[in-house]
């Protein structure tokens, strides 16, 4: 039986600004997302009566971007936090919300200016020179935990010494976005790089080089939701969101669940995946938050594309690069293209949907998205497709 | 600013916390438990995550655990890192069901593996203060 949130909303209009080293405020930057998603879809500002708001680290964003953008007749109005997963997370309430009559065109929005003209790129994540605080807590800078990096690290390795995962296939994860990276004009790293360059790029926390690790992008991006008859006679082709779910846990204090090598991510997607009325197999390519490559490797897993253990053989034969089995993150994603936390992979799929991708274009039948937030804590899957529900 | 001159970063223990830094400094390892339901846990919490009991104490832990997993930092982003570094950082399992964020010494990087059985061992910290840290348990 059909879900009948299967297809009911469609994306209908996507904003995204330049992004890098763009110093520009997030508000700034949200308001241009907004203004070139509304003109993307092809509808005035006054037909936008929803907006829901993320931000990022720097929390550059609040409620209030409603002001900014002079929007006073709203019938649905959310700032969210649910970190890397919000994108997704609010793909799925902007597709409720329009199913069921709260509005007709919710602006998602997306945007973070963690990039400071003169300070090092990853000083926002890192928490610049600020340590101390409540004693318990200032242990984790003492101790080196400091920002996302070493936990991530450490679930790699665990997995490297768990199953025998290599740097080499970590590696190639890096390397086969950075293939797809040279084939969009918006990715901050074009040149393609090579196994040997991925290992001899400089040490952050092992097993995790600079080249594991996902760009710091200053830059918005908003993606428009509305329902699917209203989508079939916008301007741009329709994107219909076949299935979500989200799954969420923490990894705090206490030795189970195996939180490294497992993430919420099973839970959520084949959830999604029966909403969209599909299998796995029926999946033509994936959109995976990748903070780090360590996250594409173990999302892959989760989502049940290889058993657990074997996400490196999975990788390491080039399947995810251009030309591969499985094309995933085809934008170069967040390692090479752009970071804008749960946008990234959104976006691409948003692109890819419509059949707008040119020469990276690939497979669009079944597009499968991944957002992650926390150490494998917060995550959120969303099913799309230029058709709709059969 | 050196480090001797600049020493923000040091642990400044509140009521609440300060079982975990004295125990410390008695070479011990300091937890808090639930009361009712026996569970272990850290950092601070008020209330039981796994029954909800307000009844949580302070207890003496055993010390011993196996190691969760490790990395090797490799950069300096903290004042006591600069002249120290690489570090090992470790997730420990400790035996009372307890997962902790800390530093593993006495050890070449090299034979850091997953599963290996560790204890807590303690460092001085420039103040006087005594943090712990894991070791090897050597047979």
């Amino acid at each position: 039986m059909n879900h009948p949130m299967n297809g009911a909303g469609a994306v209908s209009g996507l904003g995204m600004t330049e992004m890098g080293r763009v110093y520009r405020s997030a508000i700034d930057l949200a308001s241009e997302a907004v203004y070139l998603a509304i003109d993307d879809a092809g509808i005035d500002k006054s037909e936008l009566d929803g907006l829901l708001i993320n931000t990022g680290i720097t929390r550059g964003l609040d409620l209030h971007l409603h002001v900014a953008l002079g929007l006073q007749e709203l019938n649905l109005l959310t700032f969210m936090q649910g970190y890397g997963s919000s994108a997704g997370q609010m793909i799925q309430y902007a597709a409720m919300a329009v199913a069921n009559g709260l509005a007709k065109n919710v602006a998602c929005v997306f945007a973070d200016a963690p990039l400071v003209d003169g300070q090092r790129t990853g000083a926002s994540y890192s928490g610049g020179r600020r340590f101390g605080g409540d004693a318990l807590s200032s242990l984790h800078g003492l101790y080196g935990f400091t920002g996302a990096i070493p936990m991530f690290a450490m679930a790699a390795q665990r997995h490297m010494d768990l199953f025998g995962t290599t740097r080499d296939q970590l590696g190639q994860i890096a390397v086969s976005q950075r293939a797809w990276a040279g084939l969009n004009e918006r990715a901050t790293k074009r040149e393609p790089i090579t196994l040997s360059e991925y290992h001899d790029s400089p040490w952050v926390v092992e097993p995790f080089h600079v080249l594991d690790c996902c760009l710091v992008s200053n830059g918005a991006i908003c993606v428009i939701v509305t329902s699917a008859e209203q989508a079939r006679d916008g301007r741009q082709p329709p994107v219909y969101i076949r299935g979500f779910a989200q799954g969420h846990r923490h990894d705090t204090g206490q030795t189970v669940p195996d939180s490294a090598i497992r993430g919420p991510g099973s839970r959520s997607a084949s959830r999604a995946l029966a909403m969209a009325n599909a299998s796995l197999g029926e999946v033509t390519q994936c959109q995976l938050y990748d903070c780090y490559t360590y996250t594409v490797l173990v999302t892959l897993e989760d989502y049940g594309f290889c058993e657990k253990g074997e996400g490196g053989a999975f990788v390491e034969d080039g399947r995810l690069g251009p030309g591969g089995a499985l094309p995933t993150n085809t934008g170069g994603g967040e390692l090479s293209s752009y970071y804008m936390w749960g946008m990234t992979p959104i976006s691409e799929a948003v692109i890819q949907g419509r059949g707008q991708a040119g020469e990276r274009q690939s497979s669009n039948d079944l597009i499968i998205c991944s957002g992650n937030g926390g150490m494998l804590n917060y995550h959120s899957t969303v099913v799309l497709s230029p058709e709709t529900a059969s | 600013m050196s480090q001797s001159e600049d020493e923000s970063w040091l642990p400044k223990p509140s009521s609440r916390t300060a079982p975990f830094f004295e125990a410390a400094s008695e070479g011990k390892l300091r937890l808090q438990c639930c009361d009712d339901c026996g569970t272990w846990t850290f950092p601070y919490r008020e209330r039981c995550q796994h029954c909800g009991s307000r009844s949580i104490v302070w207890r003496d832990a055993s010390g011993r655990g196996t190691l969760y997993s490790h990395g090797l930092l490799r950069r300096a982003y903290h004042p006591r890192h600069e002249d120290r570094l690489p570090i090992v950082l470790a997730q420990v399992d400790v035996t009372e069901g307890v997962r902790l964020s800390t530093n593993l010494v006495d050890v070449e990087p090299g034979a850091v593996k997953v599963g290996m059985e560790v204890e807590v061992a303690f460092e001085s910290l420039p103040d006087g203060g005594i943090i712990p840290v894991f070791r090897p348990v050597i047979d």
